[in-house]
């Protein structure tokens, strides 16, 4: 196999389960090309790195406002329902 | 009267009734999910404001079209469909067209591939597990991720930040599986050459 092809797989076969004869084939590859092995090193790293990031939570202003616009909706539904059971 | 609270029903009970235009079931929906929304919003947007207007919106589509949820495909799904068509609405300026040029590069390895191994080793050292994202290093993350078209950033973030299967997220974004692992293999790779650069100063600098 060469780096060009096995440069498609590694990035395909990133988080699987190299068994496949195609993943195994990638496997003897990199074995013998240092080069492939620390180019999917640098991706794994990469991915570990984003996934490490902080995030945010929903500021309770945020929260407060979503729940206040949901009742409002909820209460225009509630009332439509209302008005359609007098009517029938 | 009391109203009846969900908090420990099962989900697909909750679903069932807040279809049933229960506000009780619809709220106790949203309690469970406004955070996943959220994060997957800013992780989209890379925006806090964006990311806020998102999470409303995405609710008030969740309201709106709920009883057209037939439960074929798992909840969270189906949520995450709603979230991506909202964020990339904003987002979406550029033709695919020109999207799919500006990352075709990165369908071949880095020039010099072969030949440089010392130099991608010793940029690429371990990368300690509890590693502290902060300061320049997120700054530099953060420049990465928001240059990445969003087509592709969407499909970087289910895949390798969330963890969902080519499957799903092909499913969410109405791609091929092909499309999908091709956009992914792409988005891998611009991350991985705009961090390159930068690599050794901050690696080597870990605790």
């Amino acid at each position: 196999m060469k780096c060009d092809r096995a440069y498609i797989h590694i990035c395909d076969n990133l988080d699987e389960n190299l068994n496949s004869p195609r993943c195994r084939e990638i496997k003897a590859h990199l074995r013998e090309c240092p080069d492939c092995q620390a180019y999917l090193d640098s991706l794994k790293k990469t991915i570990a790195l984003y996934r490490a990031m902080p995030e945010p939570s929903v500021p309770s202003r945020v929260h407060r406002e979503l729940f206040k616009t949901l009742t409002t909706l909820g209460g225009r539904t509630d009332r439509k329902t209302r008005h359609a059971g007098r009517k029938t | 009267m009391k109203r009846h609270s969900y908090r420990d029903t099962p989900e697909d009970e909750v679903i069932q009734a807040a279809k049933n235009a229960d506000h009780a079931a619809f709220t106790e929906l949203v309690r469970r999910y406004e955070e996943t929304v959220y994060r997957f919003s800013y992780k989209i947007c890379r925006d806090k404001t964006r990311a806020e207007e998102t999470l409303q919106d995405t609710f008030i589509s969740v309201f709106r079209k709920l009883r057209s949820f037939d439960g074929k495909s798992k909840f969270s799904t189906w949520l995450y469909t709603i979230v991506t068509n909202n964020c990339l609405m904003k987002l979406r300026r550029r033709k695919m067209a020109d999207l799919e040029d500006s990352l075709e590069e990165y369908d071949h390895p880095p020039a010099g591939n072969g030949g440089k191994t010392g130099n991608l080793m010793a940029r690429w050292e371990e990368t300690p597990a509890d590693i502290v994202i902060a300061g320049e290093l997120k700054e530099l993350l953060e420049r990465a991720i928001t240059s990445l078209a969003e087509d592709y950033r969407v499909v970087f973030v289910m895949r390798d930040i969330e963890g969902r299967s080519t499957e799903e997220t092909a499913s969410i974004l109405g791609l091929s599986i092909e499309a999908t692992k091709s956009r992914l293999r792409r988005a891998r790779a611009f991350l991985r050459e705009q961090l390159h650069p930068h690599m050794s100063a901050h690696i080597e600098g870990l605790p």
